[in-house]
């Protein structure tokens, strides 16, 4: 990452992707597992999603482990909300994490985390 | 004062958790065969291991993010999934060869069947997870393993010559079965240098929420506890050489490494046997179940820690369930403890140089770790003893299994 005055360049590779996603208030939301490009005709290719989700680091091994992990999601009942996308025009800052203007609960990033919790709940001791 | 006693406890706390499945098994074999002869690889194990848990500690301390964290980070997900898949085989066999340990060592109490203990075990071993915080896991097995100092009161009491111990920590050549003495150097830096050690010591510092002004404290246990915990390892190999060495017996069991303590203890031996090899190995399989459950909530980020409420951690209460779950099955299918755990520590050094060198360009990174960067001297001898152990091992570990 080089600063230049205001404008800052950034290596996506290098310092977005895989790094922490936390929410506007600072809670975990997972990692960059994957970012989207949009190809627009004529014009300049953008940056358009942050990717959140197993499937995505699956795909990024290779179609046939995506599409695997993709039907685990399912089988588990959170394949519709995965991957999570966020719009680049949501993140905020980009430092040692990147941080979006969303929250944890607008999105869907804590699905399966939630999902697990009514389970654990009925455990004595969940605290 | 509070420091004080925060060092004492680390050192004492590094003394007792030294020993498991492997140090124990590793050594007993290595003295009943080769007599003191392999008490070097210890010692630089046990060098390895200090510099690598010191320099975990402080890369946690002054970057606030675990080894596995800063892996994906740095290097991204293709790479760290090679690393992250071997350390987690490694962690379910090592975790199995541990509840082997400790279902061994409740046989040798009762008498009643191994099998049958291997669910109870993994039960308690969850619900300590479950019910414990970080300070009554990491203290409680410390201080119940200081047991394990039995190994040095045994080896104390059999009065070895000192002349032939000291002999023992140059490196030689033996002038019979050097693939065996080969395995066996491997096996012991193996059954050390667990990685699985040096990922719990990086969030452990961010559990304890360490900070830079008490990095000697991380320091000074790191060397001191490694160095102390290690006799215990070297008692281990000393009782075994003095004691199986001449009768010729080469612990192929649990049972027969029991022996050892015959001389010394009479007939508390297999009772005190039981309950160091037992208490050692129950220390392992928490801290592994725990640092299965720490790489995988840090690498795919989500929230971790023992110290939080479990209803705020499902995911990562998940992980170490389950992978306790697999390791109980794999235990429970039966398999031979011993056999088990010298294959995972071999494996073990083979897969290290993957854990190492990436964790040594970290360690080199001024983004991760400030000005507290790793010495020329530390890089350069972490990088050649891995790499060196690796091709090592790769060569023996075949010559091992195939040849008998």
């Amino acid at each position: 990452m080089e600063e230049h005055g205001l404008t800052r360049t950034i290596d996506v590779v290098h310092d977005v992707l895989d790094k922490h996603i936390v929410d506007r208030n600072g809670r975990e939301m997972g990692r960059v597992d994957g970012i989207s490009v949009e190809l627009r005709g004529g014009a300049p290719p953008r940056l358009a999603e942050v990717l959140i989700g197993a499937s995505v680091l699956g795909s990024r091994v290779n179609a046939v482990v995506g599409r695997w992990v993709q039907g685990v999601e399912h089988g588990l009942g959170i394949g519709e909300e995965r991957p999570v996308r966020i719009r680049f025009s949501h993140v905020d800052e980009i430092g040692d994490k990147v941080k979006v203007d969303l929250a944890v609960g607008e999105t869907g990033s804590e699905t399966l985390e939630r999902r697990l919790r009514t389970w654990i709940l009925k455990i004595p001791g969940s605290r | 004062m509070k420091k004080i006693f925060n060092l004492l406890l680390g050192v004492v706390t590094s003394i007792g958790g030294f020993v498991e499945a492997g140090s124990i098994s590793t050594a007993a074999q290595g003295g009943a065969e080769f007599g003191f002869a392999l008490l070097w690889a210890i010692a630089v194990a046990t060098i390895i291991l200090a510099m690598l848990a010191e320099m975990a500690g402080r890369g946690a301390t002054v970057s606030k993010q675990s080894m596995a964290a800063a892996v994906r980070q740095r290097f991204g997900f293709h790479y760290q999934m090679i690393p992250l898949g071997a350390e987690l085989i490694i962690d379910l066999l090592l975790l199995a060869a541990e509840i082997g340990g400790i279902a061994v060592a409740i046989r040798l109490l009762t008498g009643a069947g191994f099998q049958w203990w291997v669910l109870p075990i993994g039960l308690v071993v969850w619900l300590v997870l479950w019910f414990g915080n970080f300070t009554i896991i990491e203290d409680g097995v410390g201080l119940l393993g200081m047991i394990t100092v039995s190994f040095i009161v045994a080896a104390w009491q059999l009065h070895p010559e000192p002349k032939a111990v000291a002999t023992g920590f140059i490196p030689s050549i033996p002038d019979h079965d050097l693939t065996r003495y080969a395995f066996l150097t491997v096996s012991i830096v193996g059954a050390t240098v667990s990685p699985y050690l040096l990922n719990f010591y990086s969030s452990g510092a961010i559990e304890e929420k360490w900070t830079e002004p008490d990095l000697w404290i991380n320091r000074t246990t790191s060397y001191l506890g490694m160095g102390f915990g290690s006799i215990v390892s070297m008692g281990v190999l000393v009782t075994s050489a003095v004691v199986l060495g001449p009768l010729q017996i080469r612990v192929d069991s649990y049972e027969q490494a029991a022996l050892m303590f015959v001389p010394a203890f009479g007939r508390w031996a297999v009772t005190l046997f039981a309950c160091a090899l037992g208490v050692g190995c129950f220390g392992a399989a928490i801290e592994i179940t725990l640092n299965a459950g720490y790489v995988l909530s840090q690498s795919f980020g989500w929230p971790w820690g023992i110290d939080k409420a479990r209803r705020d951690a499902t995911r990562f209460c998940t992980a170490f369930t389950v992978v306790l779950l697999l390791s109980v099955l794999i235990a429970v299918v039966g398999f031979d403890p011993l056999q088990m755990t010298l294959i995972s520590v071999a494996l073990t050094v083979v897969i290290m140089p993957l854990v190492v060198l990436p964790f040594l360009v970290l360690m080199n990174d001024h983004q991760y770790v400030k000005q507290h960067k790793a010495g020329p001297l530390a890089n350069g001898f972490l990088a050649a003893l891995t790499i060196v152990g690796a091709l090592m091992a790769l060569v023996v570990i075949p010559l091992e299994i195939f040849g008998g």
